[in-house]
């Protein structure tokens, strides 16, 4: 019974094959230009929403207002790792300074680790060259994220003439680094505050319709 | 025995062991035909090496077979690339008073002494009848003001048509992120016409004019960057600002109008103010074994 309900699954795979095993066909990055055309810069490539927050412009601040600091947006696409993989390095980054997650990454074993440390080292310049930033050590890493890019699958040819669905796996990586010094962490709660907090909510309740 | 025979004896031997290999029977006169067993390899014609002048013959004559097509695109030349004959201005200019002797030795107009200035303001004259040295450094500077007041706006539509092409890539480039507010004080010294040029680009006819206004004026500039900040000067704070300011005109174009082309620094201008922030000039790059101050 298990043969037959795999060969019955089997034909609807082998159908399902037929549509979305076909050979990868990468996606047309921008239009076909015309000879004579001077244009041909990535500009009409569609820019993503990561990417246009960095075309933000503020307002002149007023002579008494606290200095804005200033935030860099940096990513890369489509980077050939697993996003699960890379959130861990993520994870591990964030809050941190810049120099502190450089090191980090620098002497970690994975492979994410050496694509985040170039995104980094580019916003940094970018920062520092762009964005009017003055010194480049002095940026936290505010945000570090993650994304699911474009997910491939193919057959993976087992024996017997099994097979498995084989998915090439991609991933983005979003960066946000901020001037200023890195915040302090947030204490760990203790037993006191949560005993004290619990208090608090016991002490919070009323009666209704009373005085 | 064997001695006996001799020479002749060896003779008639050695004919009597040919005629037994070669059996006499009336042969026939054959043909020699050479035959190739072994391939011989040589380069054909078309690929062997040719000299430079058998190269050249051979593509001059492919260019009368199919000529190159050349796919036009028109343009219009609306500017010039470069100031013609950039003017220098005399040392020490707007730095002595108006009455003392040197100061009133600058104020003559050395521009009236200059051959070429005239005849540039003849030519000048031809194209554009209206045009005179006493009214337009006035044009000149409400062109100036205006200009900068719609880089100071983003009104680019207008801005082009104060503007050359060349003088708007320079004036806007590097603030697309980052805002500008400038405004004009008031002119210290009435402007005026200092140098007058007049050449022609590509064709012998296609002219164009410049001519050069000295402007003596105060302003106030401040640069914020793209989060407000202040990256340059100041809002309160007025400069005095001696500039030697480029305007062009097509003067072929019936309808072409004078614009701002560039402006000349000379030499011997006080330098600007540091912006805010500092800047790392990275050092040498060093080996791993060497240190920085056995370089130094």
């Amino acid at each position: 019974m298990a043969a037959r309900r795999a060969a019955g699954a089997g034909c609807a795979w082998a159908r399902g094959l037929l549509g979305w095993a076909r050979p990868e066909r990468l996606l047309a990055s921008g239009s076909v230009f015309p000879l004579s055309c001077i244009h041909t810069s990535t500009s009409l490539e569609k820019l993503g929403k990561w990417e246009r927050k960095n075309r933000i412009v503020y307002p002149p601040q007023l002579p008494g207002e606290p200095r804005r600091p200033a935030e860099i947006y940096h990513c890369r696409r489509e980077i050939k790792y697993s996003k699960d993989k890379m959130w861990y390095l993520a994870k591990l980054i964030k809050g941190m300074s810049i120099d502190q997650a450089l090191a980090q990454l620098e002497f970690n074993d994975k492979k994410g680790a050496k694509v985040i440390k170039e995104v980094l080292l580019e916003a940094q310049e970018m920062a520092v060259r762009n964005h009017n930033v003055e010194f480049k050590s002095n940026l936290y890493i505010a945000e570090s994220l993650t994304g699911k890019g474009h997910y491939v699958k193919q057959i993976r040819y087992h024996g017997k003439g099994m097979f498995g669905i084989m998915k090439i796996v991609r991933c983005h990586y979003f960066v946000k680094l901020v001037e200023g010094p890195p915040p302090p962490p947030e204490p760990l709660k203790t037993g006191f505050d949560q005993a004290k907090e619990y208090v608090q909510q016991l002490r919070n309740r009323t009666i209704t319709n009373t005085l | 025995m064997a001695a006996g025979l001799g020479r002749l004896g060896l003779l008639v031997c050695r004919q009597n062991v040919e005629s037994l290999l070669r059996p006499a029977r009336a042969a026939p006169t054959c043909l020699l035909v050479p035959v190739r067993t072994k391939r011989r390899f040589s380069v054909p014609n078309w690929n062997r090496e040719q000299s430079l002048e058998e190269k050249e013959k051979k593509l001059r004559a492919l260019r009368a077979v199919a000529p190159e097509e050349h796919v036009e695109r028109t343009f219009y030349l609306a500017c010039t690339a470069a100031i013609i004959d950039p003017y220098v201005p005399p040392e020490g200019d707007a730095r002595l008073t108006s009455l003392s002797k040197e100061g009133l030795k600058q104020k003559v107009e050395k521009f009236k002494q200059s051959a070429v200035s005239q005849l540039a303001l003849r030519k000048l004259k031809d194209h554009d009848p209206n045009f005179s040295t006493k009214t337009f450094p006035e044009k000149a500077q409400e062109i100036f003001t205006e200009a900068h007041n719609c880089l100071a706006n983003f009104n680019k539509q207008k801005l082009h048509s104060l503007v050359t092409e060349r003088c708007y890539s320079e004036m806007v480039r590097g603030n697309r992120y980052k805002t500008i507010r400038w405004s004009f004080v008031e002119s210290l010294e009435p402007p005026r016409v200092v140098h007058v040029r007049c050449d022609s680009m590509v064709n012998r006819g296609n002219l164009y004019g410049q001519v050069t206004v000295r402007m003596h004026t105060r302003q106030t500039l401040a640069i914020y960057d793209r989060f407000g900040r202040l990256m340059y000067g100041g809002e309160q704070v007025p400069k005095d600002v001696l500039e030697y300011v480029v305007f062009e005109r097509h003067l072929v174009n019936p309808y072409g109008t004078w614009r701002m082309h560039g402006k000349i620094v000379p030499e011997w201008a006080p330098p600007k103010d540091p912006i805010v922030k500092t800047v790392m000039i990275p050092g040498p790059t060093l080996n791993p074994s060497q240190e920085f101050e056995e370089i130094k």
